[in-house]
């Protein structure tokens, strides 16, 4: 083949560029921010089962046909101390409701520290312990706080990665209600 | 002040560049020597006004200025005083600031050794081509990555370094020493610019700059294996590479500059492989650039991160012209370049680099492909994918052996030809230790390929090795074979060293063993041949960071091996918490010890050991390629003792080659 | 000529022979902990920077290798284990890339550039040995030693 460093080079020159394309678009697409996107929204909800601090037992099945609030955490983690007066904000105005649960699991913590942080910070909704983490591996947690929404049907309606505004638990509420 | 005075500097460096590319190339346009002259004294300039920034800098750091926000968020009033100076290149700006001072030195360096031959226009377009490079980064520091930026109200204290960066002194020479091997390349690459530019495209421009590439190669390796050491003995995870894109940014380099170093011999000898010389060192100067600011700017690792400033683009079509003005450059002059050599067989010490080029470049592809397959996934469809060990072994491990097997042979084939009297002579020895210690590995249990063929090939290496230095030694004595031909005896020291490498590797990768074990005061649990007992724990409290170690006794058989203290830190300035591993190196295998969990309510902690094999040897290994390298830097004594060989004297080392040697 | 060759039959023999017993199958599956450790290996631990599931001590990575022994003594095979690492945490926890499709980049390409290279290299060798040498004659000896001096 005739000037093969040509073709060889030009071919190189090619690659290079596409490459470059590649990169270059990624870098002006904005909304590819960092969000990570849960696998579970639209999904049927993972079958989990935890007991409560109160020695009751909640499973995916016991929470059938109502709205739920999953709020996963712990007692150490900061951001989860952050987002606790939204939360119990957000429990006040719905306590009520009897459609409603709003359910917390501990994630990555021991049975003590978690129930004096319960004790301590008074926080009244049902506490479900999760020992060997099992539940937090079935919602694909990948750290704390998360927080999911789970349809009446049993389907996960929205999910938050970091600490949640007021805001951000109504809109989860009512994406789980089906008035998104 | 300190700030203008740095902004002051990189203006003067940026203009000096601007003058001196424009001196210099009047200069070649008007075929005017005194301008050529005085063109590359603009090098200088450089020179200073980069010493005169990381001054600036230096001092702003020093003095805590938390008016420079680069000072503000990499420093604090608490960050003890090695990590206040090596917190010039913790974050991006001021590691560009530390390149441009590197940059400066090599530039200075080769205007100096090419100052007699200032008004040869191959030595005219070098400079130039180095003076744009170091236009980009000052270009570049006066623009999106100003290190020198102030802030309206400075903070009273400041940010303060990554925790992960105080946790070690070795902080302070893994980037330098990186950016050394880096830049380096620089060099090379000018010249190989100005070879395709000014038509030149014989051999000066190679032996010219061979210095240049070993050091910046030498500094390359020292650079990378220091890496894999801070992440064994600091951070704590177990293990020393973890295939992490921003380690592969730095292999990429490495990689095609170790195969420059090998076919550059092939066209010193039979003047082939031009044009493949050439597009390696533009390659490999490519891949620094890419390589630093992948580690820098976390293109891969999150891409959003581009979004926040013009450096990503500015280094996308910084790299864009190089590769385009390369490939250009080859396209345009590349078939003039074609020699008309050949090889004369298969079996020969040519077709051994050759086949080590094809590798290499294997090996390269490999290793930019699972790098940047992410991306790729993500652009074309959507979909956010990870490539890791698995992958990466499983392609890597069939071409580490093959350059094994070829790193064994090659030295002991002749060039250009052989016969197989000869072939016998010099490989059939070293091959049956190979054989024999595969044998004795499989008897003793050794079950996985890579790690059998691994065995085998190092020992067929290492005879092959003994054997030539024994020969030398016997003609002339060890230290005048030595003297006479360092860059063959380095080159074969080299080699040890790697081999020394694969071993360790083969060994930690397939034999270690690891638990975790909860131990309350006084417990002991065994792994292996070790016993270890949780004897307490501390927690020192200061204003840097707060850190809870534990003392752990290690024992084996009866023998009392000391006491050692895993540990973890929380700095105050962030919520994570970093392990410090405690590593009882050993010369055959190490114990290390993490602490995954500190005392808990009932006082238990959770231990990590695993006992890693021959970890030591990968340090070893590197040392000894270190000393590879400086002894093939050494000048040579047959220079200034016999005079350069005749075409007689070349044809009868043509003949002797392939004769038998006498016995 | 058979004499000659001896050592390197031997040696040929050796070498096969050893390496015959390292690839032998050894009878029987995995046994469940080397499977457990093997898909461990395969997964990204969610919540750590690109350590396996294997390596990582995080709580995530402990909950998962339990997941996987439990899968594993439930029966399920390797692929339905994978599959439900993805259902709960997406594609980017394989470390090992799938071969389908895009994939062929990582895994065929490769392959398919050293194949062609080194067949490139085998047909340049070729055409090379076909040319004859090109030998130096007197005339050109003496006009170096001339241009030497």
């Amino acid at each position: 083949m005739r000037h093969t460093a040509r073709w060889a080079a030009l071919g190189v020159g090619v690659v290079v560029a596409g490459l470059a394309v590649v990169l270059a678009l990624q870098v002006s697409d904005a909304e590819r921010q960092s969000r990570p996107r849960s696998e579970l929204l639209g999904d049927p909800a993972p079958e989990f089962t935890v007991e409560t601090m109160a020695g009751e037992e909640i499973s995916l099945a016991s929470v059938r046909g109502r709205a739920v609030i999953v709020n996963f955490w712990n007692s150490w983690c900061t951001p989860c101390k952050q987002e606790e007066p939204a939360l119990r904000e957000f429990y006040e105005r719905h306590r009520d409701e009897a459609d409603f649960l709003m359910l917390g699991i501990v994630r990555d913590d021991e049975e003590k520290p978690a129930r004096q942080a319960v004790a301590d910070r008074g926080l009244e909704w049902p506490m479900g312990l999760d020992p060997g983490d099992k539940a937090a591996l079935d919602f694909g947690t990948r750290g704390q706080p998360e927080t999911f929404a789970i349809t009446p049907g049993g389907l996960v309606a929205g999910v938050q990665y970091g600490p949640a505004t007021v805001g951000d638990l109504e809109e989860m509420l009512a994406a789980a209600r089906g008035q998104a | 002040m300190r700030a203008a005075l740095g902004v002051f500097a990189l203006a003067v460096g940026t203009s000096a560049a601007v003058i001196g590319i424009a001196t210099l190339g009047l200069g070649l346009s008007r075929g005017d020597e005194r301008l050529l002259r005085t063109g590359r004294r603009y090098v200088f300039v450089i020179l200073g006004a980069a010493v005169l920034a990381v001054a600036a800098m230096e001092w702003a750091l020093l003095t805590h200025d938390f008016s420079i926000e680069y000072v503000a968020e990499n420093n604090a009033r608490s960050t003890p005083l090695l990590f206040t100076i090596t917190g010039l290149w913790a974050a991006l700006e001021g590691s560009i600031l530390l390149w441009a001072l590197v940059l400066g030195g090599y530039l200075a360096f080769m205007a100096r050794r090419f100052r007699d031959r200032a008004t040869d226009p191959l030595v005219a377009w070098a400079t130039i081509t180095g003076l744009v490079v170091a236009l980009f980064f000052f270009v570049l520091m006066l623009g999106p990555a100003n290190p020198f930026t102030t802030l309206p109200s400075p903070p009273a204290d400041g940010a303060g370094p990554n925790p992960l960066l105080q946790n070690h002194p070795l902080m302070a020479f893994h980037p330098p020493m990186l950016y050394l091997g880096y830049v380096g390349f620089t060099v090379p690459f000018a010249f190989a610019i100005a070879a395709l530019v000014t038509g030149r495209f014989g051999e000066g421009w190679l032996a010219d700059t061979r210095r240049a590439t070993l050091v910046a190669w030498g500094f390359l390796t020292a650079g990378i294996l220091l890496g894999a050491w801070w992440s064994y003995e600091v951070l704590g995870w177990g293990g020393y590479w973890a295939w992490d894109p921003v380690e592969n940014a730095s292999l990429l380099p490495w990689l095609t500059g170790t195969a420059f170093i090998h076919s550059v011999i092939v066209q010193e000898r039979r003047g082939m492989l031009r044009v493949w010389n050439l597009s390696l060192v533009i390659a490999t100067f490519c891949l620094t650039i890419l390589g630093t600011f992948l580690t820098r700017s976390g293109v891969i690792d999150s891409v959003h991160s581009f979004t926040q400033s013009a450096i990503g683009p500015m280094l996308l079509g910084f790299l864009g012209f190089v590769a385009a003005v390369g490939v250009g450059l080859i396209a345009w002059r590349g078939d003039r370049l074609r020699a008309p050599g050949r090889i004369d067989s298969p079996v020969s010490r040519e077709s051994a680099f050759l086949a080590n080029n094809l590798l290499f470049a294997g090996l390269a592809l490999v290793v930019l492909l699972g790098t940047v397959y992410p991306l790729l996934a993500e652009a074309l469809q959507g979909r956010r994918l990870s490539v890791g060990e698995p992958y990466f072994d499983r392609m890597t491990t069939p071409i580490g052996i093959g350059l094994l097997f070829l790193m064994a042979a090659a030295p002991a084939l002749p060039w250009r030809a052989t016969s197989g009297e000869v072939l016998r002579r010099r490989l059939l020895v070293p091959a049956w230790a190979g054989a024999v210690v595969m044998a004795v590995a499989v008897a003793l249990g050794a079950r996985e390929l890579a790690q059998v063929l691994t065995f085998g090939l190092a020992a067929f290496a290492l005879t092959g090795i003994a054997r030539q230095f024994w020969l030398g030694a016997r003609a002339h004595g060890v230290v005048r074979a030595v003297r006479s031909n360092p860059r063959l005896y380095g080159g074969l020291v080299v080699h040890v060293g790697v081999v020394l490498i694969a071993v360790a590797l083969a060994a930690s990768s397939s034999y270690s063993t690891k638990r975790e074990v909860r131990l309350r005061e006084d417990e002991s649990a065994s792994v292996g041949r070790y016993t270890v007992t949780y004897l307490g724990s501390d927690v020192d409290r200061s204003d840097q960071k707060t850190t809870v170690s534990t003392r752990v006794r290690i024992r084996r058989g009866g023998d009392d091996l000391g006491v050692y203290e895993p540990a973890i830190s929380t700095f105050p300035n962030s919520t994570q918490g970093i392990g410090t591993p405690s590593v009882r190196t050993g010369v055959r295998e190490d114990v290390y010890l993490t602490l995954v969990s500190s005392p808990n309510q009932r006082g238990r902690i959770t231990l990590g050991v695993a006992v890693n094999p021959m970890v030591l040897w990968l340090w070893i290994g590197g040392g000894v390629m270190a000393l590879g390298t400086l002894l093939a830097l050494a000048p040579s004594r047959k220079l200034w003792r016999r005079p350069p060989p005749t075409v007689g004297d070349l044809r009868r080392q043509d003949v002797e080659a392939r004769e038998p040697e006498p016995v | 000529m058979i004499r000659r060759l001896a050592p390197w039959i031997a040696l040929g023999a050796v070498v096969t022979v050893t390496l015959a017993v390292v690839v032998w199958p050894d009878g029987g599956d995995p046994s469940p902990r080397a499977r457990a450790r093997a898909l461990a290996e395969e997964f990204r631990c969610p919540e750590c920077q690109g350590l396996s599931v294997a390596d990582s001590s995080a709580p995530t990575a402990r909950a998962m290798r339990a997941d996987i022994r439990e899968r594993i003594a439930a029966g399920q095979s390797d692929e339905e284990i994978r599959q439900s690492m993805v259902d709960r945490f997406g594609e980017s926890v394989l470390l090992r890339p799938q071969g389908g499709g895009i994939g062929f980049v990582v895994w065929g390409l490769p392959v398919i550039a050293v194949v062609l290279g080194a067949g490139g290299l085998a047909y340049a060798l070729w055409r090379w040995r076909r040319q004859p040498a090109a030998h130096a004659t007197a005339a050109d000896e003496a006009l170096v030693e001339r241009a030497r001096s």
